[in-house]
């Protein structure tokens, strides 16, 4: 082990000792984050400056063509249909998001407080809860495209037979209806996720805090408004970043959903299926344009988890 | 005891030598051509096909190597670019195979390969639009129709429609004997252009509009196509109830489980009938002209995709040999008998009863899909925009002026009439 040089051995010997036994040296660190570095390099760096470079210029198929600046990024605001899909998936992604923010985060809250006490079933609904998202997107809007199946589908065919046949509505089928249907099975598969979150912050919480609380008179409620839900700022902060960056890529289960154009007429079209349609179901120039709209997307996505992220620090912060 | 172990050394070299020539030899007359499709489910159908090639042609053994239809274009144009690729490839027709053409990843065939079985307008959706060149031998021919169930019509007492005012008749007594009178999806938006075109192409013309789009003389705000669109709205009470929530799928189960007794599409289901449905008899019908209509009753087709050769291919002799023979009366019947599909060749008939009763209609009426024979050259396609402008049709959003105006809108973006040609 080789001692980084030391200016004043003298003066705290032991510490230093310490300092430099637990320091490795460079080219250990260096081993150490090799493969890490290498696997972000390769997989994450070299992708995106990829993409990059592929938004810049024309392309022909497969073959790359000459450099047009940002023209293709251009051409995402000036081409028909593609200057009204666009807005228009991204306003889809604002609702799918504060959707999904409303209606299954909270969830994942009142499932995680229910699930915080009890000694029974604790386990068993936990596992329940979060077994869907074990379950690949793809098939999850699949089985609910079958359940909600205007003619033959269990759902409607249920309401009918107990006399509901005006609830019975052609849910993937009519624009008022499409999106929050997506909204509420991309819930049902995710809610898990933040149960858990919530659930883990909540174990985190002192008990003593709680207790405290008791004495002093406060009811359930109190407790939660007052001591756990102000002491969940972090993991809501997480929980909405990853949720932001989940919706604003929300592929798998709308497509499977609903469908590649986002039927009917456009009314769940999001950004991740603008994507797919531009880069596979294009014109010959489709990779760069598509890569230009995958620079655009993955810019704001990150513009906007890192602005959420430091704004919620600085809550934290302001709590403590 | 010497003279011994030299001549079993010299034996031992000799065979060696005779075997590495062999080998050699072998090597040299021994062909495998991998080819590419994008349809798994010929997979058999196309290798006892090649069986009988491969009988003929001996040292040449074709390997079938199909994907998945969705991934199909990203995987060959990945396989296109470099080593590993097919020799030769099942191609996209139309505007799907000018991306490979313009970037020179196909070998031109026109001069190389006999492909005098074919029309010009069949060889027109594996020709380069650029160069002219033709990149593809033509393998199959799609063409639209009416699909009905015989068992629910001789049940209510009604024949094939000739006009549209017995085909109205025909859907309003079906209609009131609780059946779904026309059993077709618009969740799938890829379906609605082709539900608009084997109903109302004659409305809008057919081909004579067509030409006229193509030469500039008129465009799809034309107040001839504009009607042709309103006609769906005539036909929607007669679609499923919330038909924009009808999948395609769900559409096909609706006829195969007799709760309607017609489906507007493709010959290309017509497989599918025979598999899932084997017990219901299954007759096809031209959709009789819409009032005020252009022309008589028509057949919409399109040539289907095309087997061309790789321009990386280490045998290139061999593949143009195969796809040649891809081009002939043999290989067209054994396609159209083993995959129920119509072949493009002049001189095949197809055995199936359904099929050569399609490939009559077409014969005698024909006519381009024209969205898909000329509009899918550029981005955005006519179909793409189509398609869901018609969904919102059927939701009351938009009225057909508006449809027709997006369409041109579109592909005014690209097409240019002068390039058409």
């Amino acid at each position: 082990m080789t001692a980084l040089p030391n200016a004043n051995p003298d003066a705290k010997p032991r510490r230093t000792w310490r300092k430099n036994a637990m320091m490795p040296s460079v080219p250990t660190i260096a081993l150490f984050i090799l493969p890490a570095f290498v696997l972000y390099t390769v997989f994450m760096v070299y992708p995106l400056v990829q993409a990059l470079i592929f938004s810049t210029f024309e392309f022909n198929g497969l073959v790359r063509g000459d450099f047009v600046g940002l023209q293709n990024f251009q051409q995402l605001f000036s081409r028909y249909p593609l200057n009204e899909q666009l807005p228009r998936a991204f306003g889809h992604n604002v609702a799918f998001f504060l959707g999904t923010m409303a209606i299954q985060n909270t969830a994942g809250l009142l499932f995680a407080v229910l699930l915080h006490k009890p000694r029974l079933g604790k386990r068993f609904f936990r596992t329940v809860f979060t077994m869907p998202y074990l379950i690949s997107p793809i098939v999850v809007g699949y089985l609910w495209r079958l359940m909600l199946n205007p003619l033959f589908g269990p759902i409607n065919n249920t309401l009918k037979s107990i006399g509901l046949s005006d609830l019975a509505k052609p849910w993937l089928g009519d624009p008022a209806t499409a999106l929050p249907t997506v909204i509420l099975v991309n819930a049902w598969m995710w809610v898990g996720f933040p149960m858990l979150l919530f659930g883990a912050g909540l174990a985190g919480i002192e008990e003593d805090l709680r207790e405290a609380a008791r004495i002093d008179g406060a009811s359930n409620w109190g407790i939660f408004q007052h001591i756990e839900f102000p002491l969940l700022t972090p993991v809501i902060g997480i929980v909405t970043v990853l949720t932001f960056i989940g919706n604003f890529n929300a592929f798998g289960v709308v497509w499977s959903l609903a469908g590649v154009d986002g039927p009917p007429a456009g009314a769940t079209d999001v950004l991740g299926l603008v994507f797919y349609r531009t880069a596979f179901d294009g014109g010959s120039d489709a990779f760069g344009l598509a890569s230009a709209l995958a620079v655009l997307m993955f810019l704001f996505i990150f513009t906007v988890s890192v602005g959420v992220q430091t704004w919620f620090r600085r809550l934290e912060d302001r709590m403590q | 005891m010497k003279s011994r172990t030299r001549f079993a050394a010299t034996s031992l070299l000799a065979v060696l030598l005779l075997a590495l020539v062999g080998s050699l030899a072998l090597a040299q007359d021994e062909v495998t051509l991998t080819v590419w499709s994008w349809r798994t489910e010929d997979e058999d159908a196309y290798n006892e096909i090649f069986d009988v090639y491969e009988a003929a042609n001996p040292g040449v053994t074709v390997e079938f190597v199909p994907f998945v239809a969705t991934d199909y274009n990203n995987i060959l144009a990945t396989g296109l670019t470099g080593e590993g690729g097919p020799d030769v490839a099942q191609l996209r027709a139309y505007g799907g195979v000018q991306a490979l053409i313009e970037a020179g990843q196909l070998l031109p065939l026109d001069g190389e390969v006999d492909l005098s079985g074919f029309t010009d307008a069949i060889l027109k959706g594996a020709t380069g639009r650029e160069d002219g060149h033709v990149y593809g031998v033509p393998f199959g021919v799609q063409a639209l129709g009416a699909f009905y169930n015989v068992g629910i019509f001789e049940e209510l007492g009604l024949s094939e429609p000739e006009t549209w005012d017995e085909f109205i008749a025909a859907l309003d007594t079906i209609a009131g004997a609780g059946y779904i009178a026309i059993g077709n999806p618009a969740l799938d938006s890829w379906m609605l252009p082709i539900l608009h075109d084997a109903v109302a192409a004659p409305r809008y013309g057919g081909p004579e509009f067509e030409a006229a789009v193509l030469a500039g003389e008129t465009d799809f705000t034309d107040e001839n196509y504009v009607a042709s669109i309103a006609v769906l709205q005539d036909l929607q009470p007669y679609l499923p109830p919330d038909v924009t929530g009808v999948a395609y799928n769900d559409a096909r189960t609706l006829f195969i489980s007799g709760l309607s007794p017609i489906f507007i599409g493709g010959s290309f289901e017509i497989g599918f009938w025979k598999s899932e449905a084997p017990d219901i008899e299954v007759g096809m019908f031209m959709v009789p002209p819409p009032p005020d209509s252009l022309t008589g009753p028509l057949v919409p087709s399109w040539m289907d995709g095309s087997y061309g050769v790789n321009a990386l291919t280490e045998h290139p002799e061999e593949a143009k040999a195969l796809v040649e023979w891809m081009g002939s009366v043999e290989f067209g019947q054994m396609f159209t008998d083993k995959i129920n599909q119509l072949s493009p060749v002049a001189g095949t008939e197809p055995t199936d009863p359904l099929l050569a009763e399609f490939a009559t209609a077409m014969m005698e009426n024909p006519a381009a899909y024209m969205l898909l024979v000329d509009f899918r050259y550029g981005d955005p396609t006519g179909t793409n925009i189509l398609g869901p402008e018609i969904q919102r049709l059927f939701l009351g959003e938009t009225t057909p002026e508006e449809i027709a105006d997006a369409l041109q809108t579109g592909i005014a973006q690209w097409f240019t009439p002068a390039e058409a040609e």
